[in-house]
């Protein structure tokens, strides 16, 4: 009897926990339907946020510019990360301690102190050379680089869990090195690949800190509108945003677990 | 006349002519090795200095424990390794250089290494693909290796659906469909359990004989090399210590390593020598060649076990200490004097004398060997 009772204990916990999680996320898809203009009651479901939010052309222009920043920088990302995460596996049995260290850094640096080096960065060359004027240009350096190791570790751990000889096969079977990229390596990865692509792709998405620290006054994405709208009070027009950022991320984020779990395409 | 044919030539050489040459009409090439040596690190000496000459069509056995350089010697011939000095030559062509996707050499590995992002089918084309088959030659060639190897409905199936004996088949015939002058094996059965081993062992064998292709076959098991090989090398140290037909290595080890690692136990030294006649810790025992070397080696089963004590010339006086009876034969550990020693005995429905019986051991002078430490 005691033994049920602590599992129903646990139950309830388990419930408690993703309600705290949840919740807020809820009232907000909730809300981003309410046909009232206050949030205050709920008065009824109705699509109007949202045909609102497709006549302001800052929303527009912030979701285009979410969009352009998060494709082009994942798609740089996945090609820097996957040369860097190949040469780590071919070079594993050096000790590469510190590069390694030097290569994960950026995943844990407070994002505050990595936008604020961005943009002192990229201010000091658009002072000495003219380039690299704030925008869209130095959101997706900025993006790239926080990406990047993340892309690196996956790829990194897809060709460790590979059997060795997979890649002497290859030669042995007279693949040339272009043939052994094309017909071998880049099949055998393709989920890590698409994996790494949707993780880059959330994680563009989901950045404000950074973003904001390297945008330019032309460049805001989804997260500064929502930034510099909520200055104003939250209205059910941001409720409308999160809801469909909150559906893009999630997609983005299932695709990319869906394929790191499997083990060949 | 594939001897003239280079690994080169052989790789570019228009499929046409190679989808209408059957699986079994190729000619066989000779492999030439002179000086390898192999170093890894600072320390560890993988080949020093291995000559060697497997002639076209053999069967030829790399045997050695592990570390005894056999498997570096292998990835050598198949390219992954480079070696610090020595030519290699195949077919008449030295090869040194040349990378391994150039070499029309194909390699069996011990894990199998089949590519898991392909079908069965996809992994028997590969080989054919990556030399620029097209696809008609290339479904052609895999149907006519499947027969060949029976593979039957393996073929259609995916990767992960087989049993390792069945990706051992598939790693065979993926690698024979590319018809290379050499194929080289890398303790391909070591993975397998005891009777499927035996039964692909037979399997292999036949395939073989009936291509006529230069194997190279590593393996650390003396009686799979013995079953399987028209000729052995033995390493240890990367130094190869005898090359011969199974009989010549078996019968007539030339040092302590080779004698040991073929499973034999009876060496004594030789204390004193008067013509045929060997002073040993066993007693005075006479040999028919009586050789240079200071160990004698008695085969197990080449004694025989008399009841009684009878006396003669290579007579010993001995007291069974144990018997193994195995069925087929029954082992036996024998003293003589402070001495033991170990014999075989046929049961061919012969007495066998049990523990704690006094017997005499006979052994004919011509089945005493002598060899050096």
């Amino acid at each position: 009897m005691r033994k049920r009772t602590l599992k129903r204990g646990l139950t309830a916990f388990w419930w408690a926990t993703l309600a705290f999680l949840y919740l807020p996320l809820a009232v907000v898809v909730l809300f981003s339907f309410n046909a009232a203009n206050s949030a205050a009651s709920f008065t009824g479901v109705s699509l109007r946020w949202y045909y609102q939010l497709m006549g302001n052309e800052a929303i527009l222009s912030a979701f285009a510019n979410s969009l352009v920043l998060a494709i082009t920088s994942s798609v740089i990302a996945l090609v820097i990360g996957c040369l860097i995460g190949y040469g780590m596996y071919r070079h594993r049995h050096r000790k590469l301690g510190w590069l390694i260290v030097l290569i994960y850094l950026p995943i844990v640096l407070p994002d505050i102190v990595f936008g604020i080096s961005e943009m002192a960065f990229f201010v000091q060359i658009h002072r000495l050379t003219g380039l690299l004027q704030p925008g869209l240009g130095t959101m997706i350096i900025a993006h790239v680089t926080f990406q990047i190791p993340f892309v690196a570790l996956i790829i990194y751990s897809r060709f460790v869990g590979l059997d060795p000889t997979l890649f002497e096969a290859a030669k042995d079977l007279y693949a040339s090195p272009f043939k052994r990229v094309v017909h071998f390596m880049l099949p055998t990865i393709k989920p890590a690949l698409i994996s790494a692509f949707f993780l880059s792709f959330t994680l563009s998405v989901d950045d404000f800190v950074i973003s904001f620290f390297t945008a330019g006054p032309e460049s805001a994405t989804l997260p500064i509108y929502i930034w510099g709208a909520i200055k104003k009070g939250v209205s059910p027009e941001i409720n409308a945003i999160a809801t469909l950022m909150i559906g893009a991320v999630a997609i983005a984020a299932i695709m990319s677990l869906l394929f790191s779990r499997r083990r060949h395409a | 006349m594939n001897e003239t044919i280079t690994a080169d030539a052989a790789a570019a050489r228009p499929r046409a002519d190679g989808a209408e040459q059957g699986a079994t009409s190729r000619q066989a090439s000779a492999i030439e090795m002179q000086g390898l040596h192999k170093r890894f690190g600072r320390d560890t000496v993988a080949l020093d200095g291995v000559d060697l000459t497997i002639e076209a069509g053999e069967f030829f056995t790399l045997l050695g424990p592990s570390g005894c350089g056999k498997t570096t010697l292998l990835r050598i011939l198949a390219g992954l390794e480079d070696a610090d000095d020595g030519r290699l030559a195949i077919g008449g062509r030295d090869i040194t250089e040349v990378p391994p996707h150039r070499r029309s050499v194909n390699t069996v590995f011990q894990s199998y290494a089949l590519f898991p992002h392909l079908s069965v089918r996809e992994n028997l084309a590969f080989g054919l693909k990556m030399r620029g088959m097209a696809a008609a030659g290339r479904h052609a060639k895999v149907d006519e290796i499947a027969d060949f190897i029976k593979l039957g409905d393996l073929v259609d199936r995916r990767v992960d659906q087989l049993s390792g004996g069945q990706r051992q088949r598939i790693a065979l015939a993926r690698a024979l469909v590319c018809e290379p002058d050499v194929l080289l094996l890398d303790e391909p059965l070591s993975a397998l359990d005891a009777g499927l081993r035996s039964q692909l062992q037979v399997e292999l064998l036949r395939v073989q004989k009936r291509l006529g292709m230069t194997f190279v076959f590593v393996t650390h098991d003396q009686q799979e090399a013995m079953v399987m090989s028209d000729r052995i090398a033995v390493l240890n140290g990367g130094v190869i210590q005898q090359v011969g037909p199974p009989r010549a290595v078996y019968e007539h080890p030339v040092n302590a390593f080779v004698a040991r690692f073929m499973g034999h136990d009876n060496l004594y030294s030789v204390t004193g020598r008067q013509g045929s006649r060997l002073a040993t810790a066993l007693g005075e025992l006479i040999i028919a060649e009586a050789g240079e070397g200071e160990l004698l080696l008695i085969r197990p089963e080449t004694l025989d076990l008399l009841p009684g004590e009878v006396a003669g010339n290579n007579h010993l006086p001995a007291v069974v200490a144990e018997r193994l009876y195995r069925g087929s034969h029954a082992e036996y550990r024998l003293e003589v004097g402070d001495t033991t020693l170990q014999a075989t005995l046929n049961n061919r429905g012969r007495h066998l004398p049990e523990v704690g019986d006094r017997v005499t051991v006979t052994v004919a002078p011509h089945d005493l060997v002598t060899l050096s430490e």
